[in-house]
């Protein structure tokens, strides 16, 4: 992060009454169309999804609300629908396959991947635990839990930890995509409301962004986490519908009790489904960047590679082993350093930040020469040098490594020297490689160096199947286990804070 | 330990009386502390907590009072939880002692004292001599442990005597006294499903340790006495099955410590605070809201006023107040301080939007005008069809 640029975004946004554009180009991909949810919790109750709206964006919802979420049977018999659907969803995605060569390799890839579009990064989060909740369910009473509900669970468990990979569009949290896209005038705490984010992005005319986000802010609700005014409501209809039901589960019974509570989520829904689907509609309008087709790839992959495993019964760890933690670490730290470089290789305005910070220098070619003679060892080898004049003057050291934009995949470039020109600077740079036209620029062409890069930095040894013991732990993470004892548990009795002394005790 | 000041001047209290105005009052507890935290920078949030005037309601009923409500389903999972480890004699708290302290707590005797005492100050001074004769007895290494439940911690807060009530405290674990903090959200394959609320239980947790210190320091016992981990005991999976952690909390400690240091003396806000700022008009539900919002932003102003929003949105009562504040006058804190820090000697966001343009800057706006002229003119290269522009309105 720029601090100037962030600066300039503030003064310009305070003064010009609506949100600016960080980039000129989107940056993941958005199928069309992506499945959508939206979900409602219970206060308090991290497991406990009170409503789950799905379907496709800018399309209908279908809506699983389970009347008391906190009821093992009524919940998970409101949730096998979406549960199903998902399942369906994705086997049919998973099931037509492409062939990539790579060398001499084939291997088949899933031509396509069920991309799943939600509100905010805490829906992520919530996804997560629900998936965590139902991938290793019990049996209850000699009974197993519907195969549905235990493989929507895997798979809401991969997609959630996925979402961690740099980059990835496997599941989209549109706070996350807006963030990414749009400077505003609020910080990251506040860009968890997308409705606050979008009001700004687009206010009402004549209404500054300030005013249009905050009026968003402070009139709507996104979910997951249920706010006071919401539960106070949920609450009555809950202690209704439980004293019409009388401890009833059958469907038989319930589907008439359930209307009013499933009216109530549906209020609750429909803006943010809209806005979900305004928000897709905005960003999906922008062209894609050049690598976004390349990190779904990636994203086809690993959801292929997942999508076989679970169908195929199997299971993961729920606590990485040492070793694993380190693999992960890495799989995560190397997609973020390529998706940065991608994104400010071919987007000049996510390219600002690096030239205001020193880490990239922009200037007409002055001169070519792609005769240079330069002793390596024993032998002569020829070797191309430019001299590049900046606007702005520059400090670099010498031997400083920079990748020409143009072949950021390539190469590197060393700093020779830096003298003085005017008002910005002269950087004599030498190509690393043999100079090859596609490696050169020409004289008088206005390009970029950087220290980005797409390039690999080298094969890396896996980590060693024996960690040494300052990485082992006293005893083995504990294979996966269902955490749903004491799910069937009878739900605690609301409280209303006003009618305890000090409420906060329980925040 | 710093010198405390118990003894307060009747002119003292009729200061903060008149600061508070018609304001709620609010008893300072470990969380309003823990919130205090996060805003004691700000001279109006210090001036407010000092007059124990509780932010969260003196804009009540206006567009910028702050959603800090919560779901009833969530305050009753936390009674419920609370009422489980108190259930059948503790014997839910005392499985969870035993099993995560390695101590056996079947047969230790559980004092609880939140029974018995009155809901008021008297009952709070009690419950904190109850609660320091227990913490000395350490001296006498019981036979058998004992646990305090709702043990009180008494503290001077900007030179106003405070009371704290801790969940839990065990006496005579390994010599040692073990403080406690229930929460009501799960751990999931040892994992918090809250960090943020992890992060503030251990915060209190390390309130506590401090608190006790002061206590046993007081009582001339070795402060030490009081363990640095303290024990947070949670639910475990979808259940409420409790489970025990404990955590180092040495250096939230000494981060409390200093913060305490830091709340100004009453004596000191009553000298210096002018004798017409008062939050008693901002208060006033009866006003037109319009003329309640324009009082409080007065009293900001003649304050000062620190808002940083990461830190003010989820611990003030007064941040929506504040954020429209700067937002009126411009003021670049409105994007958070690193953005302010950044920009000395510019005085609003109009004006940094005028050197992004490549304004002529003046002698003490000159460091910063060269970077934002840059980051304008580079940013107008790269975005060269800016959107259409609105006017703001007047």
């Amino acid at each position: 992060m720029s601090t100037a640029m962030e600066a300039m975004f503030a003064g310009r946004i305070h003064q010009d009454g609506h949100a600016l554009r960080r980039t000129t180009l989107r940056h993941t991909n958005l199928t069309d169309p992506a499945l959508g949810i939206c979900l409602w919790r219970l206060g308090g109750e991290r497991f406990r999804a009170a409503a789950v709206a799905w379907g496709p964006i800018g399309g209908p919802y279908k809506l699983a609300v389970a009347g008391e979420p906190r009821n093992r049977d009524l919940y998970f018999s409101a949730l096998l629908p979406f549960a199903a659907d998902l399942c369906k969803r994705i086997r049919r995605v998973a099931a037509t396959q492409v062939a990539r060569q790579r060398g001499r390799h084939t291997d088949y890839l899933p031509a396509d991947a069920l991309q799943i579009v939600v509100p905010n990064r805490t829906t992520v989060a919530a996804l997560g635990l629900l998936g965590r909740y139902l991938a290793y369910l019990s049996d209850r009473g000699g009974v197993a839990p519907d195969p549905a509900l235990v493989e929507a669970g895997k798979h809401l468990r991969f997609y959630a930890r996925h979402a961690r990979v740099p980059g990835q569009a496997l599941l989209v949290p549109l706070d996350r995509l807006l963030a990414e896209h749009w400077a505003t005038l609020l910080s990251p705490f506040e860009q968890a409301n997308l409705a606050a984010v979008d009001a700004q992005i687009d206010p009402p005319r004549g209404v500054h962004a300030f005013d249009s986000g905050f009026a968003a802010e402070a009139s709507a609700r996104i979910g997951p986490e249920p706010t006071e005014d919401i539960d106070r409501i949920t609450d009555e209809l809950l202690a209704r519908f439980n004293e019409a039901r009388g401890g009833a589960t059958e469907p038989a019974t319930i589907g008439p009790l359930i209307a009013p509570i499933e009216a109530h989520y549906r209020r609750l829904v429909d803006p943010v489904w809209a806005l979900m689907a305004r928000v897709v509609d905005r960003e999906r309008a922008l062209p894609a960047a050049p690598s976004v087709p390349r990190r779904f790839e990636v994203d086809r992959e690993a959801f292929g590679r997942r999508v076989d495993w679970v169908t195929g019964g199997g299971r993961y760890r729920t606590t990485d082993t040492p070793r694993q933690a380190a693999m992960t670490l890495r799989r995560l730290e190397e997609p973020l350093a390529r998706y940065e470089a991608e994104k400010a290789i071919e987007d000049p305005a996510a390219m600002v930040p690096y030239l205001l910070d020193g880490e990239a220098v922009r200037g007409v070619v002055a001169s070519l020469n792609d005769q240079y003679r330069v002793r390596f060892r024993v032998k002569a080898v020829r070797r191309a040098i430019i001299a590049l004049d900046t606007d702005d003057p520059v400090i670099l050291p010498l031997g400083k490594k920079l990748w020409w934009t143009a072949t950021a995949h390539d190469h590197h470039w060393e700093v020779q020297d830096v003298t003085a020109n005017g008002a910005g600077s002269r950087i004599t740079l030498m190509l690393y490689a043999a100079p090859t036209p596609a490696r050169l620029p020409g004289v008088g062409d206005r390009i970029t160096f950087s220290v980005l890069h797409t390039s690999s930095d080298g094969y890396r040894l896996p980590p060693p199947q024996n960690p040494p013991w300052t990485h082992t732990s006293a005893a083995p993470p504990a294979p996966p286990e269902p955490i749903d004892a004491g799910d069937g548990d009878p739900p605690a009795a609301a409280v209303d804070g006003a009618t305890l002394p000090d409420p906060g005790v329980y925040a | 330990m710093p010198a405390r000041r118990n003894h307060v001047d009747p002119r003292v209290d009729a200061a903060l009386e008149r600061v508070r105005g018609r304001a709620s009052t609010l008893r300072p507890s470990v969380r309003r502390l823990a919130a205090f935290a996060d805003v004691h920078a700000c001279p109006t949030a210090a001036v407010a907590f000092a007059a124990r005037v509780d932010t969260n309601r003196v804009l009540t009923g206006t567009t910028l009072e702050m959603p800090f409500g919560q779901s009833p389903f969530a305050i009753g999972r936390g009674v419920a939880f609370e009422a489980l480890l108190r259930r059948h004699g503790h014997a839910e708290l005392r499985r969870v002692l035993t099993e995560g302290l390695g101590v056996d707590f079947s047969q230790a005797g559980i004092e609880n004292l939140r029974e018995g005492y009155q809901p008021n100050t008297t009952g709070l001074k009690l419950r904190a001599s109850v609660t320091r004769s227990r913490m000395a007895e350490i001296i006498a290494s019981p036979a058998e442990p004992v646990v305090l439940d709702g043990a009180v911690l008494r503290a001077d807060v900007g030179g106003l005597p405070a009371f704290f009530e801790a969940d839990e405290m065990a006496i005579g674990v390994g010599g040692e006294i073990v403080v406690g903090e229930n929460k009501s959200w799960p751990v999931v394959d040892g994992r918090p499903t809250d960090e943020d609320a992890l992060g503030s239980a251990l915060d209190q947790a390390a309130t506590y340790v401090l608190l006790g210190r002061r206590t046993l320091d007081d009582a001339g016992v070795d402060p030490d006495r009081v363990s640095s981990n303290a024990v947070l005991v949670t639910p475990r999976n979808t259940g409420l099955t409790a489970v025990l952690h404990r955590q180092n909390v040495d250096g939230r400690v000494r981060r409390i410590e200093r913060l305490l240091s830091a709340v100004p003396h009453v004596a000191d806000i009553a000298t210096s605070v002018p004798a017409d700022v008062t939050f008693d008009v901002a208060a006033d539900t009866s006003l037109p809201e319009q003329e309640r919002v324009d009082a409080f932003a007065e009293v900001s102003d003649r304050l000062g006023r620190v808002y940083e929003p990461a830190s003010c949105l989820s611990s003030c009562g007064f941040a929506w107040a504040c954020r429209q504040c700067a937002f009126a006058t411009g003021d670049p804190a409105l994007s958070g301080g690193v953005v302010a820090r950044a920009l000395p000697g510019v005085v609003s966001l109009s004006r940094v939007a005028e050197l992004s343009h490549g304004a002529p800057a003046s002698a003490v706006e000159a460091p910063v005008a060269g970077p934002l002229a840059r980051a304008g003119r580079l940013y107008d290269e790269a975005v060269p069809v800016p959107a259409p522009r609105r006017r703001r309105p007047a």
